[in-house]
């Protein structure tokens, strides 16, 4: 064990730099979802199937879609995987901590750029 | 049906001839027996006298509407007898099973509180996963129970259960141990008597974590529970979702392709290494090695990255699904997980030898909170703590699951049952799941890893059976044919090992209780649910 102790002295810390080096997460790592409205038909499965009760149906233009609670999201990804339109979509993003958890609530948003361009 | 199967249900039939109403052998390695309340105690004596190594699994209440039933699930020859019996709901009473088997004392307790049965002769009857001041007729498990506004119904407790006089004339010192304590992570409490240095008595209460996941489970659906029971645990999360997805197959009577079998195997063990390394590392910890804790724990990270690689998390895996797994693994990042693996068993290797050599550890661990094969048999114990008192049991083995019946491993054993042994078996482990990850990821069949089943389950009930790092997981799922289940039964192997704490610390010297119990690997999360 001394021996080890001792090289240990030579070698570079275990740890990470984390937050000024950040770590690069594997593809398909379970981060934030990013939701497509323009893709979204509005049937609720995602919300059905939602283990956090995190996904609520809302009004955007006289359509449901989903809003979701980042505070309430377990990550799970099984929203994903319920929508028929692959309407949510993955990403590596991790950094959400917030000391304010309505900042954590993503609205359903029209995207207006793509709209302007069709 | 196999020959075990035969050979139980011929004995048992010898025996009690008519008292037995109903056999039932819905899947492999499970017989149902119906008796009536009283003749439990005959038929568990059969299945005792035939095999000294049987134990009890769990004991499983349902709510009937009428009639509570209640179910004992005893484990002999790798096969799990389950005799079940009803008792009406307004006088829910049948005798205690406690004297035949000890083992057995928490798990009637807990029926107790969750569904009002009184067992009768039971030694004592006090609160053990509800608070002392729970309403007296709440049975929370009982379909009619309202938990709503709790707060106003609550009983007005003064005294806890701590015993104000004590028996042995105030020579003995009373040290509780937690609910909140420096000492552990998590809340549970442990009144120990201490005489000088010696402790003569220990009192377990559990409960100060149980979150109610069972009943929770019966509000959501199937595919939203498996994400609930994966937070059952943390640590043994993969673990808990395969034995649900499991259990619930077998209800559907599908099976998982072979392929999601092999991809199973993989991550259940990468959980039971990273596991072991934790327990190991903290064993390091309390036995005041701190260096052997951090480098543990630090060649415990590239387990954890491999977790995130495979399953997109590093802690839930998120990966096991009703009918497989919910992602395959790409072929291009099996290298890098081998190299990663063949590091590890060379550095394993090194502690092994450390364990063997290293005074300090020898010294805080050997002859140290010794339980012997008698009473780990009689106790019930189950996992690592079972196989470092030489019972050699390993649900992998007894009832093959995942890819198991076709990876080939060795059970590790050690006959010493002190906590040396409790941790060596652990190092050993290490080292043969490096082994099956190894052959699972050469030998894994092609094919579909996932298919795709209804979200509502037939009416029908099965067991499920997973070794989990900290020993043998048991599942009982009761399907009413919706998309909601209409019970679902969590037996933790901690809840089965917390009773042996008791037995190896008495007698011991007091400053050897945290290694000993963390020798036991405990976790009140996952005992209290
Ligand atoms: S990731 Fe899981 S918890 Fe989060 S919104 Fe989707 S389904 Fe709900
Ligand atoms: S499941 Fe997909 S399509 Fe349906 S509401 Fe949700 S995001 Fe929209």
């Amino acid at each position: 064990m001394l021996k080890e102790v001792l090289s240990q002295i030579f070698r570079k810390p275990a740890t990470q730099k984390y937050p000024e080096v950040k770590p690069k997460v594997p593809d398909g790592f379970r981060g934030r979802q990013i939701f497509d409205i323009d893709l979204c038909i509005g049937c609720g499965l995602c919300a059905r199937d939602c283990p956090a009760k995190a996904i609520e149906m809302v009004d955007v233009e006289g359509k449901k879609k989903p809003l979701f609670h980042l505070d309430l999201c377990i990550f799970c990804y099984q929203c994903a995987e319920s929508c028929p339109r692959n309407a949510i979509k993955t990403s590596g993003f991790f950094e959400l901590a917030s000391t304010n958890k309505h900042e954590l609530v993503v609205k359903p948003q029209i995207n207006l750029q793509k709209r302007s361009e069709a | 049906m196999t020959n075990v199967e035969q050979n139980i249900l011929t004995a048992l039939s010898n025996k009690l001839g008519e008292k037995i109403l109903q056999i039932q052998t819905p899947q492999p390695r499970k017989v149902f027996v119906r008796v009536n309340a009283g003749v439990h105690r005959d038929a568990l004596r059969v299945l005792l006298d035939k095999d000294e190594s049987a134990g009890i699994s769990a004991i499983t209440g349902v709510d009937l509407g009428e009639k509570i039933e209640l179910m004992y699930h005893i484990r002999t020859h790798g096969t799990i007898v389950t005799i079940r019996t009803e008792v009406s709901r307004e006088d829910a009473r049948i005798k205690s099973i406690t004297d035949l088997i000890p083992g057995a004392i928490f798990h009637e307790r807990e029926v107790t509180d969750l569904f009002g049965v009184i067992f009768e002769g039971y030694p004592s009857p006090k609160r053990l996963i509800l608070s002392e001041n729970w309403p007296k007729n709440l049975f929370p498990l009982r379909k009619d129970a309202e938990i709503t506004n709790i707060e106003d119904k609550l009983e007005k407790v003064t005294v806890l259960d701590e015993d104000k006089r004590s028996s042995d004339g105030g020579t003995l010192v009373n040290i509780i141990m937690g609910p909140q304590h420096p000492a552990f992570i998590e809340p549970e409490k442990f009144s120990l008597k201490v005489d000088g240095e010696i402790v003569k008595e220990v009192k377990p209460r559990i409960g100060y974590v149980h979150r109610g996941v069972e009943k929770a489970a019966e509000k959501r659906t199937y595919l939203q529970d498996i994400y609930l029971v994966e937070r059952i645990c943390g640590i043994c999360n993969a673990c808990h979702a395969a034995c649900f997805c499991q259990t619930v197959e077998a209800i559907m009577g599908t099976k998982a392709p072979p392929r999601a079998k092999y991809l199973r195997t993989v991550v259940l063990e990468l959980n039971r290494i990273h596991s072991h390394m934790l327990l190991l590392g903290h064993a390091g910890l309390e036995i005041g090695y701190e260096s052997f804790f951090q480098y543990m724990w630090r060649d415990r990270e590239p387990i954890m990255d491999m977790m995130e690689l495979l399953t997109g998390n590093r802690v839930i895996a998120s990966f096991s699904t009703i009918g497989g797994v919910r992602r395959d693994f790409k072929e291009e990042k099996i290298p890098k997980i081998k190299v990663e693996l063949a590091t590890l068993k060379e550095k394993m290797s090194f502690y092994k030898h450390l364990f063997d050599r290293d005074p300090t550890l020898k010294m805080r661990t050997k002859n140290v909170g010794v339980l012997n094969k008698r009473e780990a048999l009689k106790l019930c114990v189950v996992g690592p703590v079972a196989r470092g008192s030489d019972v050699k049991m390993d649900v992998r083995k007894d009832e093959p699951y995942a890819a198991y019946d076709e990876i080939p491993f060795k059970i590790i054993t050690y006959n010493e049952g002190d906590s040396w042994a409790r941790l060596m078996v652990r190092l050993d482990e290490i080292s043969e799941s490096i082994d099956i990850i190894n052959f699972a990821l050469d030998n894994l069949p092609s094919g579909s890893y996932r298919i795709r089943v209804p979200r509502i389950v037939p009416a029908g009930e099965a067991l499920g059976r997973v070794e989990a790092p900290r020993g043998e997981l048991f599942y009982y799922v009761k399907s009413n044919g919706t998309a909601y289940p209409e019970r679902v039964k969590v037996r933790t192997p901690t809840f089965s090992n917390i009773l042996s704490f008791v037995q190896i610390a008495e007698g011991g010297n007091i400053a050897d209780v945290p290694a000993s119990f963390v020798s036991l690997d405990p976790c009140f999360s996952c005992t209290d649910r």
